[in-house]
């Protein structure tokens, strides 16, 4: 049996709203494959984003575990995980660019990150943001940009690094649904392609139903698991 | 992230809000130019003067008088009372001692002059024409007529402005004009002395030490028998070298020969007092134009901790894609370290030009200029340059750059901690 990408023993998380503790995880086990497509679907309040934060180094556990590539994150500190984030590719559903960088400059900066050459960096984000079809839009700042120009934007900015899989938090949650199955078959073609791991997570079922793999889950737990 | 990326980030960071940050450079640049204008006004001050003594007051030579007086402006300074009476035949002792050359008494009387345009107080001197000029040889020189080496009894030479009192060309008193002096010993006793004048000197400006443009000189035989006195002001003493040692082991000869009870004033001691009265200054006013860069350091980290407040989104998504915490306050402090150039760089030269618009200001005929019209700085007869300093350009540039950044570490580390998925939720 193979490593699997992703993996979660027993993941909890408890954090303060005020005075309250509030449980966002009891006890999740998870396991992804490298190639999977998995959709993780559930009402809002389920605990599906604390997840993904936490699967992509940007939360830390209370308890439990989380290995990328039979490596356990849970030990590693605050460099070590800014270098973890360095091979994962995410995807919000705010976009979250930098307004005052172009297309391009956003998805230059990622580059810049890791230390790419100013050349290297152009003739990449070039490419990437011709792949999802911004070819004319490569110079805009995101203000002057679509809601799914926008999210294009940031998914040519999650791949910009070679990522060893991609996370996408609600990706179509902020833009109309013809969009929404734009992108959708873009990320479907990234997976079957290239054959890049990706964890969607959503309470849309249409979106869930581009998966190959559909995790439900509420109250902190998975409670469900299909595969199309 | 290589640095020249995470300056040319910040920099944009910095474009975007233009406003706010000119604002927080402006407090850097008027903390800098006032730095930059005080220091460089007194160091050019400070040169004017020093230059001035050193005139007026050759190295290799000691000026003996009774009590701490300096002696520095004749007639204006009295010396401390005392018993002990320095007299003109004093000479003999101090010409005794080992590497004086010689040794001349001046006499220091002030006295009214007749003239057409009313009455003129001034400081008569009496001197020994030939010593005098010998130790003054490059002030106490004539512009016309001629200063006798042997002179008569009426012999009167008038300092520069004693014969043109305005500075305009309207000579009260020229070469070979009767000269009639008046002396007021006591409320009841009024005495004359006449003479003519054979020298008018060439100016001499500023409060150098020895000849000055308001005296007038008489033989000092004659001052002896006017004035009814043997009793001098001052005894000059020409030394043999100006070497420290020579300075120092006279000093201790004459305090000696006379028990301790003159005073020996070298131009060593004269340029260590004003320097030591300019470092003081100095620091004052440095002391002033550091509160203003405090208050503006105060500013930055104000602007800092608000605009890191709106941008805490901007370090969320930074610190997902990956960049360190030491990066994201590498980038903050290069917003501080870009402020801090700017506003320096800028400091100076505004600095620069009011320091510049200040020495002007003195030589227009502004309150402080004395001699109206004329185009030179001047302050009491002086020019003053500003002087710009390697140390004071150097030192202002980086008290600029440490004063951003030191006021924006404390934000930028703030920011640099903060969790992403905090950051990235943060409204």
């Amino acid at each position: 049996m193979t490593t699997p990408i992703i993996q979660t023993a027993n993941l909890r998380k408890t954090y303060m709203l005020g005075k309250v503790p509030v449980e966002a995880l009891v006890g999740v086990d998870l396991r992804i494959e490298k190639g999977d497509f998995l959709a993780i679907l559930g009402p809002s309040g389920s605990g599906k984003s604390t997840l993904l934060n936490i699967i992509g180094a940007l939360d830390k556990s209370t308890d439990g575990k989380v290995f990328i590539e039979g490596v356990d994150i849970s030990t590693l500190h605050d460099n070590g995980l800014a270098d973890l984030r360095r091979k994962i590719g995410f995807v919000f559903q705010f976009f979250n660019l930098i307004p005052r960088l172009t297309a391009r400059g956003n998805v230059e900066l990622t580059m810049a990150i890791l230390g790419l050459s100013k050349k290297e960096r152009k003739k990449r984000a070039t490419e990437l943001l011709e792949s999802v079809g911004l070819k004319e839009r490569i110079n805009h700042k995101p203000a002057e940009l679509s809601g799914g120009e926008r999210q294009r934007v940031a998914i040519a900015r999650a791949l910009a690094n070679n990522p060893k899989f991609l996370l996408m938090d609600e990706p179509t949650g902020n833009i109309d649904s013809k969009t929404a199955h734009e992108i959708m078959e873009l990320v479907n073609r990234l997976n079957k392609k290239r054959g890049m791991t990706t964890v969607v997570i959503t309470h849309d079922k249409n979106i869930a139903s581009q998966a190959g793999r559909i995790v439900h889950m509420a109250d902190g737990l998975i409670v469900q698991e299909e595969v199309n | 992230m290589n640095i020249s990326d995470v300056f040319s980030y910040a920099f944009g960071a910095i474009k975007l809000r233009k406003l706010r940050a000119g604002l927080t450079t402006l407090g850097v640049i008027i903390g800098i130019a006032a730095i930059v204008a005080l220091l460089s006004i007194s160091q050019g001050l400070q040169i004017t003067i020093t230059d001035q003594l050193q005139t007026g007051f050759a190295t290799d030579t000691l000026i003996v008088s009774t009590g701490g007086g300096l002696g520095m402006n004749p007639g204006a300074m009295t010396a401390v009372e005392s018993d002990f009476e320095l007299l003109v035949n004093y000479t003999k002792i101090i010409d005794e001692i080992e590497n004086v050359e010689m040794s001349t008494a001046v006499i220091q009387k002030l006295c009214n002059l007749n003239s057409t345009e009313g009455e003129l107080t001034v400081t008569i001197v009496g001197v020994d024409f030939a010593k005098y000029a010998n130790i003054y040889s490059s002030t106490f020189v004539a512009e016309r007529g001629e200063t006798p080496l042997d002179p008569d009894n009426e012999t009167v030479v008038v300092g520069k402005l004693v014969s043109d009192p305005g500075d305009n060309g309207t000579l009260l008193f020229d070469v070979n004009d009767a000269i009639e002096i008046i002396w007021t010993p006591s409320l009841y006793q009024v005495k004359t002395y006449t003479g003519h004048v054979t020298a008018v000197l060439k100016e001499i400006g500023g409060f150098g030490i020895g000849p000055s443009d308001f005296s007038v000189y008489i033989p000092i035989s004659q001052a002896q028998s006017f004035f009814g006195t043997d009793e001098c002001d001052q005894i000059i003493v020409q030394l043999e070298n100006d070497d420290k040692t020579t300075i120092e082991s006279v000093s201790e000869a004459i305090d000696e020969a006379f028990s301790d009870q003159v005073s020996v004033v070298s131009s060593i001691a004269v340029l260590d007092i004003m320097s030591s009265v300019f470092s003081t200054v100095e620091l004052f006013l440095a002391g002033i134009a550091a509160i203003s860069l405090l208050v503006a350091g105060i500013g930055i980290m104000n602007i800092m901790i608000v605009s890191l407040m709106e941008r805490t989104r901007e370090i969320g998504i930074l610190k997902a894609l990956g960049m360190k915490s030491r990066t994201v306050l590498s980038i903050f402090l290069s917003e501080a370290v870009i402020v801090g150039l700017m506003g320096a760089i800028f400091g100076i030269a505004s600095g620069w030009v009011l320091a510049n618009v200040v020495a002007r200001v003195f030589s227009g005929g502004g309150p402080f200029g004395m001699s109206g019209g004329n185009q030179a700085a001047t302050v009491g007869g002086m020019t003053i340059t500003p002087v710009l300093t390697p140390t004071v350009l150097i030192g202002s540039l980086a008290f600029g750059v440490v004063i951003s950044v030191v006021f924006a570490i404390y934000p930028a580390w703030q920011a640099s901690r903060r969790k992403p998925v905090d950051a990235l939720r943060y409204e």
